[in-house]
């Protein structure tokens, strides 16, 4: 009896995956533990695992197909049972109905083929639970009721503002309703008629355009994510010039006494380090909104923004307050080592209670940074410049100075604690004793 | 103008259609010497004659039918039926001869009849002397039905009552006959199939029939000193509707309410909320369209449970802030 | 018989039509008025059993009450109105509506074929069938539900101040409604020139006379109305003849109203879906022996030639008015909303 290779649900949220690329063939002989298949669910790649040993056979998605978890994608079967032919064929699926158009790969009963068939519903995502994995009429019940809606229809407006976005050629699935439970009102089309006519986005002619990136994948949850963190968390933002001198200082003499196998102490581990100690002293910040409930975190992780050409990825230094500036260090080469070779687990990316983001690596004195749902705050670090300053007797010195910008989340936090934290972490910057006492 | 109330209005009426055209003559219990129930014959059997404003016995479908055969061969009667409860007596009469005679045989006769009768509560009157059967006569084709809310409409509307050729349900209110207001002294016609807006307003379209008109501009009075002007709209006549003004006002103001006495359920305000839905005005709606009506009990004695049985100023005022301020 | 032309009736003026006061006129009928009654009562036979054939046919739809045996009442009836009276009558009325005034064969045959052509433009049927031209203000299919309208035409013909009389045939099982007695009292309290006719014919649908009823005679019920009533055998069809004069004459007379209980016999069933469980064919066939038309025809010594003879024109004039029917249009259904206000 042929077992089905499932594909497996890798994080909580997580309902869905891409297949990247099958490791094994049709037809190959795997082991149990062997890695048959890549996927990927936002930035993370996974090998999926052969559950037996067998002949890998009846593949029925192709690399770049998105398959809902848990669903049924390939089987290994025992050498001398028949061949499975693609994309269905399963000895207990005896009645198997392939149902016209795009659905053809999926299995179903029939009165779940017409039925998916009449609302339009793509069988290749219905997760099937009747034998073997067929999908059966409450399957594809179920899984209208869950579908998000998509259509202009299912945006709850009144008539009134029906009308009126037709008639303006406004989208209403844009539209903030002020009306009881968010409905639409007419007045919520007229505003943002206001807005867009604002706006005026400049019509863009296809010859215009020079090459389309469709936004899926990293790209797509990263917009996601960041609109989601700037629409709902109000942003304040401090900027603090920090005089990096003593921080340069204490990492060569520390690079200066490690062995060559050892990766360098940067200016960013200091940071973290600096941030580490600051968040100790302000638990506020190294928090969580969940709900209607602040959740004060008891781990200090920093995340640390890695730049990947798809985009900007963050693995977590677990318990940063804990570590040493080298550990910080290793911690901080290997996870962008990693995250270059697009080998990150779920586990690197999550759990952070805090991120600093340094980009002055590409010259940019200051930026803002969006903050990282669900943190609190996010640091932004400039590019270390000399800069003249006056000394104690008010005489122009020239010091090495980076601006640090502080973004907070004012649902949590107000402007004086966001101060006072960001003052702290200058102060340690600046004075690097701090976090060894 | 002079100023006279509804049931002298409906009295000056009967007395001026008497006057111009011999074929009308009243039919009823207690019309007479006793001068109606409520009054609204007083007088008049002294100027026309028991010939003429005929007392019966207590007969409900042998004054309809008297009506109706009267109707068929060349007078134009005008019965009183006591009290709108009673009317239940003459049902068979109304809804399977007056109003489906004409049809039945082909267009080739005709029933120009009235039937007045004086229907509502908030007299004490308890449950058998307090209907607002209106929606009955709505449902039953080949009927009309009015409803006058004052006494300049009392009066047009009966003398127009009078001359249609169709039998008419005139459904008068027993709180309104004491209401006081100008009215012509000469013969006119107010016209049949034609709504009034009796109030101009912005915020929303109170749609009310007889005696819920003069609530619902008490009511407007309220919203008023709220910043809120409701625009009221009264039918006047049920049955043929003329929808075209509320549907324009709804268009305007994209918030309607309507109230009737009537028991909501199956009331005559479901009809005017599809009227409304299923019109053009739907595309200028801001919020669902919402009916106050009478709770779904027999009007009570007590009168502290009568009064709140139907819609009153206050709770049509409460009812259309909310609809303004955007609780529905 | 010839066909009766329409144009009868070319003078509109009601009084002028009238004829001499009835209370001087004598109840003797002419030879040839006998005739034309007889005939008469055998076109409605003939009609009716048509009526009943194209039924089982399926070429008339609906449903259908037979006055088949009743024929005496009707034309004995008719035959003491004049022309100008009005007729109110009741869901078995085909034959009170043959016997009356300028009755057309081929327009009630339309209007059972639903066309256009009907003397309902076919929107009423076998019950609803009136001729308001004639003064036949139509059948009923409520039981007792003209009798009310009779006070409004008695009252109306009291103001207009008119020399007609208004007819109002009803059948026992009326005379058991609530509107029946309200009717009788108001038009008996204000002498209303109605004559009140019970055609009891024994059974109101399945229920028989001596279940519904606690008195041996139906007209015994004037009493309680302070007006005379009458019960004369509804088969004879002098018999009703004289009493409907009689009635007539007194309300021409201002006497007010009487009731006339006509008893006769039904030998179809109430309706076409009637099984007649609760009478039996003894009683039936028994009633049958007592055929008003054989009797009549008896009593005038008509042979058989002659007899023959009306049974011809009667045959002819029906089937005539079949092929009128068959051939009239439906009415258009573009003009279905209709009729319903003036």
């Amino acid at each position: 009896m042929p077992k089905p290779v499932i594909m497996p649900k890798l994080g909580f949220t997580q309902d869905s995956s891409e297949i990247v690329r099958w490791l094994k063939q049709a037809g190959e002989a795997v082991e149990q533990g062997d890695p048959i298949v890549e996927v990927t669910t936002d930035k993370v790649n996974m090998e999926v695992e052969a559950p037996s040993t067998g002949i890998l056979d009846g593949i029925r998605y192709e690399a770049g197909a998105i398959v809902p978890v848990t669903e049924v994608i390939a089987f290994i079967r025992a050498p001398d049972e028949p061949p499975l032919t693609a994309p269905s064929a399963s000895s207990t699926d005896s009645s198997a109905f392939s149902p016209t158009g795009a659905v053809s790969e999926a299995r179903a009963t029939p009165i779940a083929a017409k039925l998916a068939q009449e609302k339009g519903i793509d069988l290749n995502l219905v997760h099937g639970t009747g034998p073997g994995g067929r999908i059966t009429k409450s399957d594809v019940q179920a899984f209208g009721a869950t579908e998000a809606p998509t259509t202009l229809n299912k945006v709850r407006a009144v008539p009134a503002a029906r009308r009126l976005a037709r008639e303006l050629g406004i989208d209403l699935a844009t539209v903030q309703g002020s009306g009881p439970r968010g409905r639409v009102q007419s007045a919520d089309v007229r505003t943002a008629e206001a807005r867009q006519a604002k706006l005026s986005p400049s019509t863009i002619t296809p010859s215009n355009v020079l090459k389309t990136i469709p936004l899926t994948g990293m790209r797509l949850t990263i917009a996601t994510r960041m609109q989601k963190s700037a629409q709902e968390a109000p942003h304040i933002t401090f900027d603090a010039d920090v005089d990096v001198t003593a921080a340069q200082d204490l990492r060569s003499r520390i690079n200066a006494l490690l062995n060559p196998d050892q990766p360098r102490v940067s200016l960013t581990a200091v940071i973290v380090k600096a941030c580490a100690w600051a968040l100790q002293r302000h638990p506020l910040v190294n928090s969580r909104l969940q709900g209607q409930e602040i959740l004060l975190l008891k781990d200090v992780n920093i995340g640390v923004a890695v730049a990947l050409e798809e985009g900007l990825i963050v693995p977590v230094i677990k318990a940063a307050d804990q570590k040493g500036l080298t550990k910080i260090a290793v911690d901080i080469a290997q996870a962008a080592e990693r995250a270059r070779q697009g080998r990150l687990q779920m586990d690197d990316l999550t759990g952070g209670t805090f991120t600093v983001s340094n980009l002055g690596m590409f010259g940019v004195d200051r930026f803002t940074a969006i903050i990282n749902p669900p943190e609190t705050a996010i640091i932004a670090i400039g590019q270390v410049t000399n800069r003249l300053v006056p000394d104690a007797q008010g005489q122009p010195i020239v010091r090495p100075m980076l601006t640090a910008t502080l973004s907070a989340d004012h649902r949590v936090v107000d402007g004086a604690e966001a101060a006072r934290f960001l003052s702290d972490v200058r102060r340690a910057l600046e004075h690097p004793e701090l976090f060894l006492m | 103008m002079r100023e006279i109330t509804y049931v002298e209005a409906v009295r000056e009426a009967l007395n001026q259609a008497m006057t111009a055209d011999e074929r009308v003559f009243l039919i009823g219990e207690d019309i007479g010497i006793y001068g109606g129930a409520f009054g609204a014959t007083a007088g008049l059997i002294e100027r026309f004659g028991e010939q003429r404003v005929i007392d019966t016995p207590i007969s409900e479908a042998g004054i309809a039918g008297a009506c109706i055969g009267a109707a068929l061969t060349g007078m134009r009667p005008v019965g009183e039926i006591q009290f709108m409860d009673f009317v239940t007596l003459s049902m068979e009469q109304l809804v399977l001869q007056a109003a489906k005679i004409r049809f039945m045989f082909g267009g080739k006769a005709s029933v120009p009849m009235v039937l007045r009768m004086p229907g509502g509560s908030g007299t004490g009157a308890a449950a058998q002397h307090s209907e607002s059967l209106e929606n009955w006569f709505v449902h039953v084709p080949g009927l009309k039905v009015v409803m006058p809310s004052t006494p300049y409409d009392a009066k047009g509307l009966l003398l127009a009552s009078i001359q249609d050729n169709n039998p008419v349900i005139f459904i008068e209110h027993k709180l309104l006959y004491k209401t006081k207001g100008p009215v012509p002294e000469e013969m006119y016609t107010v016209p049949l199939e034609q709504s009034a807006v009796v109030r101009e307003g912005r915020e929303l379209t109170i749609i009310a029939t007889s005696v819920m008109v003069n609530r619902s501009l008490e009511a407007a009075k309220q919203l008023s000193e709220q910043g809120i002007e409701a625009e009221v709209i009264d039918p006047r006549t049920l049955k043929p509707l003329d929808a075209e003004p509320i549907i324009s006002s709804v268009k305007k103001t994209g918030r309607a309410l309507v109230v009737h006495e009537a028991p909501k359920t199956g009331g005559f305000g479901g009809e005017i909320v599809s009227v409304i839905v299923e019109s053009q005005a739907f595309d200028y709606l801001e919020a669902p369209v919402r009916r106050l009506g009478g709770l779904d009990i027999p009007i009570p004695y007590n009168r502290n449970l009568e009064y709140h049985t139907v819609p009153q100023p206050e709770t049509i005022a409460a009812e259309a802030i909310k609809l303004v301020r955007g609780e529905y | 018989m010839e066909n009766k032309e329409k144009s009868e009736l070319a003078d509109t003026s009601l009084a002028a039509e009238l004829q001499p006061h009835p209370s001087t006129l004598s109840l003797k009928i002419s030879e040839e008025e006998a005739r034309e009654m007889l005939e008469r009562m055998i076109l409605i036979r003939a009609f009716e059993e048509k009526a009943e054939e194209l039924y089982a046919l399926g070429r008339v739809h609906g449903t259908m009450h037979l006055s088949i045996g009743q024929e005496a009442t009707a034309v004995g009836a008719s035959k003491a109105m004049r022309r100008g009276d009005y007729l109110l009558n009741h869901h078995r009325g085909h034959g009170h509506c043959l016997a009356w005034f300028d009755s057309d064969v081929n327009a009630m045959m339309a209007e059972f074929m639903g066309k256009e052509t009907g003397y309902c433009r076919g929107r009423g049927g076998s019950m609803h069938i009136a001729n308001i031209e004639a003064n036949n203000l139509g059948a009923n299919g409520i039981v007792a539900g003209g009798v009310p309208i009779a006070v409004g035409v008695g009252l109306s013909i009291k103001m207009r101040k008119t020399d007609q009389v208004c007819l109002v045939i009803f059948g026992d099982g009326a005379a058991n409604e609530g509107a029946f007695h309200e009717s009788l009292n108001m038009a008996s309290i204000w002498k209303l020139p109605v004559i009140y006719l019970c055609e009891n014919n024994q059974y109101a649908m399945s229920m028989p006379f001596h279940k519904a009823f606690n008195i041996a005679d139906i007209s015994q019920r004037a009493s309680a109305y302070g007006i005379p009533g009458v019960t004369v055998d509804g088969n004879d069809v002098i018999a009703v003849y004289e009493a409907v004069s009689a009635a007539r004459a007194r309300a021409r007379a201002g006497d007010g109203p009487s009731l006339v209980e006509s008893v006769t016999y039904r030998w179809r069933g109430h309706s076409k879906s009637d099984k007649q469980a609760y009478r039996t064919r003894a009683e039936v066939k028994e009633w049958q022996q007592r055929d008003p038309i054989q009797r009549f025809a008896a009593m005038l010594g008509l042979s058989d030639a002659e007899w023959e003879a009306i049974q011809q024109r009667a045959s002819a004039q029906i089937e005539q008015a079949v092929q009128f029917a068959e051939s009239s249009p439906e009415p258009d259904l573009g003009t279905i909303l209709e009729g319903v206000y003036a």
